[in-house]
């Protein structure tokens, strides 16, 4: 366990094991150290406390012994006093004999010295073979002896301590003392050393010598010799191996010093304690380790699941939601985690799958989106380029647009725009077979791939489409009465990649929106410029940039007077290589991109830079300017107005803005407004090719327009087309009775000039006065117009 | 006592010679009169003149020697009844005389004869406590000083003595004091003053 855990500590670092295994072990450790310490110490202190007590008690040990043999010598000298043959001896004053009494008692008791000493403590007869003891030394010792409070008295004599006692000779008065000196021996340390295990060392000094010898102990010589060397009066002694406690015990001594040294071995005091130390240390260390592979164990059982929880996020991390999350069944904090593991996972999966869904399909029809449409089309494409070489089956698109959607959108609001579009959804689908697919592009816009549908077959099931879109929808009572425009390309035919063939079918769906066709088939000639459409972008903003634009002008007639009284400013751009573009090149494009906006404002700026240079005296010449939707979409256009009229110092009065009715009808509420602004300004406004979109002149009353242009097809040919001609009349008369002016485009011929005349309608305008010319070939025009005396 | 005054008296009736008489004061070293201090004149005349005494005993009363200082003149044979229920066993190893009486109880002692003049203290073995002192002196004139601490002897010859005092107090071993005296046919009084005495 421990060999497994190691490696993984040193490699991890400071991972979460190391964490929770080396604080714990550290404070273990810390905690131990104390106590081991303290212990120490305390065993230390303790014992020398304990040393010191016992060498106290060695003391009294010590002074009962010498008390005790004191007794003992004592009592065997009285017993000799006592002797009634010795006093008779004693009394006999033979020197002699009292001397030999003397002697023999000295071998019996084992005394060094035996003196009779008269009561003045003169001495009378002593025997003492080994020592050589004055007179006087004698009596000293005998003076404190002779009252009989003291027992015994320590002497020295020549660097041997002796122990004296002393008793009264009685005949029966005192006659005298009998004094006996004991040598001092080992018997005594050794009993010591038996009694209270505590060693002895005996010092002894003589008066006036300066040597000190230490005749008797118990304790190594070697010791001893180092202890005279370092000098006895000390406390405590190191030795080698060992700390000696000493204690000093100074026994009353004539002749010279004893020092009985007290020595108690620190290390033996402590020994006992030392094994409690020994067996505390080792329960320690097992205690740590025991404590080191319970954390460590721990430790493992909260990382190991860690680790492998780590090891399932990093799986989850790489999108891989469906291995199952371990340890979801702890109960713990840990099981916790794996819970929240799995539940995140679990949620993740959900959130990528409704991810996913949103990615490729549409969330309002439940139908692919464009982009998993793309997909689609890209994987049938794919599948019939792998069948290479076999009959490849065609494949066609077609893209659907709702008319008029915005409008019903805005009328109807967003919520019926959506469960509309729904409906939509639902038919389309319903009508789907042989594997065909719908999908909403976006918006109002609607796609089918029809995978095994040649032209044709696409064909009619456009029809199919298209007679579906004749049953209204119904909502909530109301009816909706929807159609829509159909494009259809066809793979290989019409495009070899998906984007191109999506493309193709877009051009077509809009050709037939704009020609109203309700479906076409894509067809190269729609689309003459598609391949130059890309770079069409980049160089329309250079066309600005380099001034490749020009203004022409068609010259607007009064019919009443024949004069030249307004001119309609259209653009024409001069590329440097491919000549003159006709407008239809680019307008619409530049209408797709929102470009056409600065065209108006460029268009506009023209017209204003050149206004005064085409006026004449008695001619002034209104200019009219084509707006698109998103002109009237431009909140801030009405502005941009005022800054160019500014720049040129030209009044609103001399302009018409031309604005068509599909283009009021896209956002009739912000067109309202912004013509409003416009109208404020003095701006002259006319609604262009009218007669072509749905706008109710009931609508178009509430509007500050001030005149209407009659669509040319429906003024060209009027004068052979009886039905045309009413409905150009119905609608001047109509334009009259509201107050407005009325002009008639596409005259083309002196006939529906005249027709027109008879009509009462105000303004011609058409190829019969002339066709658009640029600047100065207007003013050519113009002069020679005024110059023709008849029209 | 009584003998003592017998004596004198007889022997004054048989010498009718001129008799003086001494009177002697013994003092302490502080002047205190001292009591039962023994008294002696010495001479060789007087030496002559001694006899000894009749019927002297020293006994054991209660475990103490009765009297306890007995003055006996040269010669006399002092006897030691013993009086208690223990035995006794007495001895004396002054120079005066050594004996040694064996282990005995009952009044009927042998006599031991007091040959030497001097002071002869006397032990028992049994009891260690028990001490009592014979002084034996070559002279009829002693006698032992009141509790005034007087004494006088009468019926002295004149002449040159030596005058001889002791006490129980005075340091053991110590002889007797001595001092010369004269004494004339009127007689004489001296006072002795003993230093040393244990207290």
């Amino acid at each position: 366990m421990i060999s497994g855990l190691l490696p993984r500590l040193n490699m991890g670092g400071w991972r979460l094991s190391t964490r929770i295994v080396v604080p714990s072990l550290a404070l273990l450790m810390l905690v131990q150290a104390a106590v081991l310490l303290l212990v120490h110490a305390s065993i230390d202190s303790n014992a020398r406390r304990q040393v010191a007590s016992d060498l106290v008690g060695a003391e009294r040990v010590w002074r009962s012994l010498i008390d005790q043999k004191t007794q003992r010598l004592r009592q065997g000298a009285e017993v000799l006093a006592a002797d009634s043959g010795f006093k008779e001896t004693v009394t006999s004053r033979d020197e002699a004999t009292i001397r030999s009494a003397l002697e023999n008692y000295s071998q019996r008791t084992g005394a060094a010295v035996t003196a009779l000493l008269d009561p003045n403590l003169n001495t009378i007869a002593i025997n003492a073979d080994k020592v050589n003891i004055q007179a006087d030394l004698l009596k000293q010792i005998a003076t404190p002896l002779r009252t009989g409070t003291q027992t015994g008295q320590l002497g020295v004599v020549q660097g041997r301590a002796y122990l004296f006692v002393m008793v009264p000779l009685r005949a029966p008065l005192q006659i005298g003392w009998i004094l006996m000196g004991f040598a001092t021996d080992k018997t005594l340390a050794e009993d010591l050393f038996k009694l209270s295990n505590i060693s002895l060392a005996l010092a002894i000094s003589t008066d006036g010598g300066r040597t000190t010898t230490v005749p008797i102990f118990t304790l190594p010589s070697d010791t001893v010799d180092d202890l005279l060397q370092a000098g006895l009066l000390r406390s405590e002694f190191n030795t080698p191996d060992d700390t000696l406690i000493l204690r000093h015990v100074a026994i009353k001594t004539i002749g010279g010093t004893v020092d009985a040294l007290l020595v108690r071995s620190l290390k033996q005091a402590t020994a006992p304690f030392r094994d409690l130390q020994l067996i505390l240390l080792g329960i320690t260390a097992l205690g740590l380790l025991l404590f080191g592979l319970g954390s460590a164990w721990t430790a493992m059982r909260v990382t190991t699941p860690l680790r492998s929880l780590v090891q399932n996020a990093e799986r989850l991390g790489k999108g891989q939601y469906d291995q199952p999350i371990q340890h979801t069944q702890r109960r713990d904090e840990i099981g916790d985690l794996a819970k929240a593991f799995d539940r995140m996972g679990k949620n993740i999966s959900q959130k990528q799958d409704e991810i996913q869904k949103q990615a490729y399909w549409d969330r309002l029809t439940r139908l692919r989106n464009r982009v998993g449409f793309r997909n689609d089309v890209n994987a049938a494409i794919a599948e019939r380029r792998a069948s290479e070489g076999l009959r490849q089956a065609p494949l066609s698109i077609i893209t659907l647009n709702l008319d008029r959607f915005k409008h019903v959108n805005d009328i109807l609001g967003f919520t019926l725009g959506d469960r509309l579009l729904v409906a939509v959804a639902e038919r389309l689908h319903a009508r789907m077979e042989n594997g065909a697919l719908v999908a909403r592009l976006g918006g109002d816009e609607f796609s089918i791939l029809l995978p095994h549908a040649d032209a044709d077959a696409a064909m009619s099931m456009a029809a199919c489409i298209a007679n579906a879109f004749e049953t209204p929808l119904s909502f909530d009572d109301q009816n909706v009465d929807l159609s829509a425009s159909m494009g259809i390309a066809c793979w290989p035919q019409h495009a070899l990649d998906t984007d191109t063939l999506l493309g193709r079918a877009e051009v077509a769906m809009y050709v037939a929106k704009r020609k109203t066709t309700v479906v076409q088939l894509y067809d190269p000639a729609l689309d003459s410029s598609s391949k130059q459409t890309l770079s069409l972008l980049s160089e329309l903003r250079r066309a600005v940039e380099y001034n490749e634009l020009r203004m022409f002008l068609q010259p607007k007639i009064a019919l009443d007077s024949g004069r030249v009284i307004a001119a309609e400013a259209l653009v024409r751009w001069q590329h440097p290589l491919r000549g003159l573009v006709p407008p239809d090149a680019f307008i619409p494009f530049a209408e797709q991109t929102g470009f056409v906006r600065q065209l108006t404002l460029w268009m506009f700026d023209e017209a204003a830079r050149q206004w005064a240079g085409l006026q004449l005296p008695d001619q002034p010449l209104r200019i009219s300017v084509n707006l698109s939707t998103r002109d009237l979409l431009d909140l801030d256009f009405p502005a941009r107005l005022d800054v160019l009229l500014a720049k040129h110092g030209v009044a609103p009065e001399g302009f018409c803005l031309e604005i068509t009715e599909s283009a009021i009808m896209d956002d009739p509420l912000r067109a309202e407004s912004t013509l409003k602004r416009l109208s404020e300004r003095g701006f002259k406004l006319s609604i262009d090719d009218f007669g072509t979109g749905y706008s109710s002149l009931a609508y178009l009353k509430r509007l500050p327009v001030d005149e209407l242009k009659i669509d040319k097809s429906f003024v060209m040919g009027m004068e052979e087309d009886p039905d045309n001609a009413k409905i150009v009349r119905s609608t001047i008369d109509l334009a009259h009775n509201m107050g407005l002016s009325v002009v008639a485009e596409g005259v083309e011929n002196m006939e529906i000039l005249h027709l027109l005349r008879e009509q009462n309608c105000d303004e011609a305008q058409g190829y019969y006065m002339s066709k658009p010319l640029p600047v100065d070939a207007f003013k050519l025009w113009r002069e020679r117009w005024a110059g023709r005396a008849d029209m | 006592m009584r003998h003592f005054f017998c004596l004198t008296a007889l022997l004054c009736v048989a010498a009718p010679v001129l008799a003086a008489t001494v009177q002697v004061q013994m003092q302490d070293s502080a002047g205190i009169p001292l009591a039962d201090a023994v008294v002696y004149l010495e001479s060789k005349d007087a030496a002559a003149a001694v006899k000894p005494l009749l019927g002297a005993e020293v006994a054991q009363v209660n475990r103490q020697f009765d009297p306890q200082v007995r003055v006996v003149t040269l010669g006399t044979a002092v006897q030691f009844p013993n009086h208690d229920r223990v035995r006794h066993q007495v001895y004396s190893f002054s120079d005066a005389k050594r004996f040694e009486l064996k282990l005995y109880a009952g009044v009927t002692a042998s006599t031991i004869v007091f040959d030497k003049p001097g002071i002869a203290v006397l032990g028992c073995n049994i009891h260690d406590n028990m001490v009592a002192w014979v002084i034996v002196v070559p002279t009829p004139y002693f006698g032992r000083s009141g509790p005034d601490g007087k004494l006088t002897l009468d019926n002295l010859p004149p002449g040159n003595y030596r005058l001889r005092t002791w006490h129980v107090q005075l340091p053991v071993g110590t002889p007797a004091l001595d001092q010369a005296l004269t004494v004339p046919a009127t007689g004489a009084n001296v006072a002795v003053r003993m230093t040393g005495l244990a207290p």
